[in-house]
């Protein structure tokens, strides 16, 4: 077994808010061209005829506000451009028209269709360059928040396509359930950044096992007291707020939110990582956002193994129902550790599913009671119980690297 | 070793009068979905739809997640007294079946008094 896998102790997950790969992540094409980023060809036409290019334009407040809409029906135009014709295919060529539909604003509509240069992200574009960066992880759902994130904890949204509550008694457990009542038992801990900020998606497991819960104070804490859970999910600052220690910024980059406060929360959990030795040659940590909100991406969201529900014409807005049969609009996803490559870009279809199918297949192994779709997804980390597909693990190093970068908070 | 140094973004970026978005809405009707069913007393009578900016959406947010942990505590205090005073209660039954023989063999008086305390 690869020393990476065998060391492999940690697995914490941070999920972002609302951008697309391509506005966060596609300028990196320009510097290593496996990276399926931007290129010079990328456009969307706008409601007056003319031809928007993909521009290195992005700024990280006050420019896509109002917050540019990515529930079902306007994801749907987004990424079928209005077609909605039987065996219709994907153009993504609705981006700018959906952005339009919010003021009638041609000139505004056109921002939808900005990206950051690299320099404007050095986080996010150095732990991409120097670890495992994704060229196809998808949002799960053409859709908002909480059915992805949804997926993110259960594997599924067990049919909703919005931003529904989801109740205990559902099928499946979430990921944290499955662990911590496993045998031998397993630990897991939800972090959100602090109690004003508290959790998004997850109420229900709020209010029937707050345990599962803590801040992002003790996230740090445990990081640096060698406490860490075999499987941590980070929740960023969702909001503007007055703190114990003064003023709080939002970190979750959801538009519009400053997406330098979200880049210094990345470094951040790196550096709470990083800065225990034992820690980081036993910790992966992945860093994903939860869907596009509504920002332009120019790779067509594959199908997808359905997960057994099917949402109806009425819930997805669109007089069409949704079988959960294909996925949403690309995400940034980013996997660390010393023991990954510099440079390794991954072709293979991820969603939001191969987060608990990777922590319960690493952590417990077989499991049987999970979503078709979790079953069917792949995986970021191999398992140790089964013989390895070498192609397939990303912790491929014989010795850890002693290279990899350090980031200094401003 | 590579550093790279993170720029803090300009004071300016903080607006906690900025409107609620759909996402902190949700996460509002989310929370007080489960308020509502904590006890009448343990909720807060803040009416969601009249906040309208992230520093009172983020101040709501907060008493809510409180009070839920609180009413969880609480309930795993209650669960836990029940739980460790089953043996004590048996051992109390047994007590006042001994007592009750002693005080009937003693007098009436005090077996009155043993009324009262219970």
């Amino acid at each position: 077994m690869p020393p990476g896998l065998d060391n492999l102790k940690h697995i914490v997950v941070l999920m972002m808010e609302n951008r697309s790969f391509d506005h966060m992540l596609g300028d990196l094409s320009k510097t290593n061209p496996n990276i399926d980023g931007i290129n010079a060809n990328l456009s969307n036409t706008d409601t007056a005829g003319n031809v928007v290019k993909a521009q290195p334009l992005a700024q990280f407040q006050s420019q896509l506000d109002p917050d540019p809409d990515h529930h079902f029906p306007a994801v749907d135009l987004q990424i079928f451009g209005g077609n909605k014709s039987a065996g219709r295919a994907p153009t993504m060529q609705g981006f700018v028209r959906s952005y339009f539909n919010q003021q009638q604003d041609v000139k505004h509509s056109q921002k939808i269709m900005y990206y950051f240069p690299q320099n404007k992200l050095p986080v996010l574009t150095t732990l991409a360059k120097e670890f495992a960066v994704f060229n196809r992880w998808f949002s799960s759902i053409p859709g908002p928040t909480i059915c992805n994130r949804a997926f993110a904890h259960y594997g599924t949204s067990f049919g909703k396509v919005g931003m529904d509550l989801f109740y205990a008694n559902e099928p499946f457990k979430s990921v944290y359930d499955r662990l911590i009542s496993a045998n031998p038992k397993r630990t897991s801990k939800l972090y959100y950044y602090d109690q004003t900020s508290s959790t998004m998606e997850i109420v229900n497991l709020l209010q029937h096992q707050p345990e599962l819960f803590g801040t992002y104070g003790q996230f740090l804490n445990d990081c640096e007291r060698g406490r860490l859970p075999d499987y941590s999910f980070v929740e960023p600052n969702y909001s503007d707020h007055d703190g114990d220690n003064g003023e709080e910024l939002a970190s979750d980059q959801h538009p519009d939110h400053h997406v330098q406060a979200g880049e210094l929360f990345i470094a951040s959990v790196y550096n709470a990582i990083k800065g225990n030795p034992d820690l980081w040659k036993s910790t992966a940590l992945l860093i994903t956002y939860d869907e596009h909100g509504g920002i332009y991406d120019h790779v067509l969201p594959p199908a997808c193994t359905p997960d057994g529900f099917v949402a109806s014409p009425n819930d997805t807005g669109t007089g069409m129902e949704f079988k959960f049969d294909r996925l949403g609009v690309r995400v940034p996803a980013v996997l660390v550790s010393p023991w990954i490559p510099a440079g390794v870009v991954v072709d293979r279809v991820f969603e939001h599913s191969s987060i608990p199918a990777t922590a319960t297949e690493f952590f417990l192994g077989d499991y049987d009671q999970r979503s078709p779709r979790e079953k069917a997804a792949e995986r970021f980390v191999e398992r140790r119980d089964k013989p390895l597909d070498s192609t397939k693990n990303l912790l491929s190093l014989d010795v850890m690297r002693t290279d990899c970068p350090d980031f200094e908070l401003g | 070793m590579t550093v790279i140094k993170v720029p803090r973004p300009p004071e300016s970026a903080f607006n906690k009068e900025r409107r609620v978005s759909s996402l902190l809405r949700t996460q509002l009707e989310h929370l007080q979905e489960a308020e509502f069913r904590l006890p009448a007393r343990d909720q807060t009578n803040i009416y969601i739809n009249a906040i309208k900016t992230e520093g009172e959406a983020a101040e709501y947010i907060g008493q809510v997640t409180a009070k839920l942990q609180a009413a969880h505590a609480l309930k795993g205090r209650s669960k836990v007294k029940g739980q460790t005073s089953r043996m004590p209660a048996i051992a109390a039954m047994a007590e006042k079946k001994a007592t009750g023989n002693r005080k009937r063999a003693a007098g009436k008086s005090k077996v009155k008094a043993s009324g009262r305390r219970r």
